[in-house]
């Protein structure tokens, strides 16, 4: 489960960088320095358990949440964004339940690895 | 316009591949024991590689034949020789 945990949390980082070698390096190096530091745990101890839910919550956040951009020429504070594929788009959906009674449930999905 | 024909190409020779990926564990750091790194050796048993390497090199070859390998195929690669046999059986590879 850790295994996939790091693989899913470098393919994260390779889509969130991509393109970007200095970040890409020093995410990878992150990764690997946060798997390092849990070798020693038991496999089935809550704390590894909560290390690899982290892991995988952190690749979500690269592949989804989180886009480069990059400015553009001779435009003062104007950026050009890489919003590819995976990152996720809000469609909004939900301020269509502002002001009702009904409480709609929080998401909770679990991370699967 | 001009229309570009490409070749059928199909899936990569298992010579190449296996030169390719030898190449990649050439490149590799952590691979210490150069005079181990044969077609046959096995990341672990032959090239001392632990299993985080082990999911880099995997990674690297995802890379190098710009394909991504689910993790079911992914866990079951422990050798060159796997790889490449792996490697072989995708058509997307290139």
């Amino acid at each position: 489960m850790a295994l996939a945990a790091y693989r899913h949390l470098l393919r994260a980082a390779r889509i969130a960088f991509e393109g970007d070698a200095y970040r890409l390096t020093a995410a990878r190096k992150a990764a690997r320095d946060g798997f390092e530091s849990s070798r020693a745990l038991k496999p089935d101890s809550e704390e590894a358990v909560n290390n690899i839910v982290h892991a995988e919550a952190v690749s979500k956040f690269l592949m989804e949440n989180l886009v480069q951009g990059k400015a553009m020429d001779g435009e003062a504070e104007r950026y050009k964004l890489r919003i590819h594929e995976r990152t996720e788009r809000g469609d909004n959906e939900s301020i269509k339940l502002a002001g009702k009674k009904k409480s709609h449930p929080t998401n909770t999905k679990a991370f699967r690895s | 316009m001009g229309v570009r024909f490409y070749s059928a190409g199909g899936a990569l020779g298992k010579d190449e591949v296996e030169g390719r990926i030898m190449d990649l564990l050439k490149g590799f750091d952590k691979v210490t024991n150069q005079e181990k790194l044969t077609p046959a050796a096995h990341f672990a048993n032959d090239l001392g590689l632990d299993s985080l390497d082990t999911v880099e090199v995997v990674m690297a070859i995802e890379e190098e034949f710009s394909i991504e390998i689910p993790d079911k195929e992914a866990d079951k690669l422990h050798s060159v020789q796997q790889a490449v046999e792996y490697i072989t059986s995708q058509p997307d590879a290139h």
